[in-house]
């Protein structure tokens, strides 16, 4: 049968040659793979050291020349529609997701923290189109996980990936979410990166932002990315670096 | 049974370091502080530490949330390992 997923992995210098590299031996586009960073590789120190970026692509649909499929396959069970979205949760992403909640289920026993943990898949990435394994901690008075502005919940993230990426023998790149705090929080950027941009276009002079670990500075270069009348840059280094807004 | 600071400080660092069996912890437990002292076999003190104290830092992060909880005060220290 068909049915096969022709999935490859591809090498480049970095993350996104390496997609590339990948779309372009498919033939097909971004929005038709799956893409999973395998490795994201690492500059070394003065060319010492460095790694080549790995990711795995997966066709979403059997590159045939042919069109889809017409509805004459109606036939086939419900199930079965669902059946390429649950093989596209790879080997390794179901490996990570044990690992990691079993894992993460240990620390919070050990921290004698009551929660339930539930891993799901994250939507794809805007840019990358990357899904990556979120787990999600329920349970009551979990403000303490999270801490100010996430830095308990990034501290406890970073060092859960370390352990599971030891026992994988790979980087692991889960996310932790501490009852859907990840989400407000992007929200609450989005709200504060627009409301940013208004007043920098109205005033057209640049503002910089708090400092934000890397992945919440993301969310405000993706927010303001198409923006008619402000641009955005990172300025500072380290846990001090943020956003600066500036005026087109 | 009430779970301790030093076995979820064991638990984090068996799991990152390349010899758990040197792991040892030593729990010094004052009325409202406790210390918390670390030594990890030689090789494995840059995985403890990380890069900035990254990784350090982030195990005593977690500690705060267990010592918030039982109303105490804790420190953890990595001990720089002696020729043995």
């Amino acid at each position: 049968m068909s049915e096969t997923k022709r999935e490859i992995e591809v090498r480049g210098p970095d993350v996104e040659s390496a997609i590339e590299a990948g779309l372009a031996q498919l033939g097909i586009g971004r929005s038709d793979v799956i893409i999973e960073v395998v490795d994201e590789g690492s500059r070394g120190l003065l060319g010492i050291g460095s790694r080549d970026a790995v990711v795995r692509l997966t066709p979403l649909t059997v590159p045939a020349p042919a069109p889809k499929p017409a509805p004459a396959a109606v036939a086939a069970v419900p199930a079965e529609q669902v059946a390429p979205k649950t093989a596209v949760f790879s080997e390794q992403l179901t490996e990570e997701e044990q690992v990691a909640t079993e894992i993460l289920q240990s620390m919070l026993e050990k921290m004698d923290i009551q929660a339930t943990i539930t891993p799901r898949l994250s939507p794809p990435d805007d840019l990358t189109g990357r899904q990556v394994l979120v787990l999600d901690i329920q349970g009551e008075n979990l403000a303490g996980l999270i801490g100010v502005r996430g830095e308990t919940l990034n501290a406890l993230q970073y060092v859960t990936r370390l352990m599971v990426g030891h026992r994988l023998h790979r980087r692991a790149t889960f996310i932790l979410d501490v009852q859907g705090y990840r989400q407000r929080r992007e929200k609450a950027l989005t709200r504060l990166a627009e409301r940013m941009a208004r007043k920098v276009s109205k005033r057209k002079r640049p503002i910089s932002l708090e400092p934000m670990p890397p992945h919440e500075r993301r969310i405000i270069h993706m927010t303001l990315r198409n923006d008619k009348y402000v641009y955005t840059q990172s300025v500072g280094e380290g846990k001090r670096r943020k956003v600066r807004i500036y005026p087109k | 049974m009430r779970t301790s600071m030093k076995e979820l400080v064991e638990f984090i660092v068996k799991s990152l370091v390349d010899y758990p069996e040197e792991v040892v912890v030593n729990e010094v437990e004052g009325t409202a502080a406790t210390i918390l002292e670390l030594s990890v076999a030689d090789s494995d003190m840059g995985r403890v530490i990380g890069r900035n104290g990254r990784v350090i830092n982030s195990i005593r992060a977690i500690l705060q949330v267990m010592a918030a909880k039982q109303g105490k005060r804790v420190t953890l220290e990595v001990l720089e390992t002696e020729n043995r």
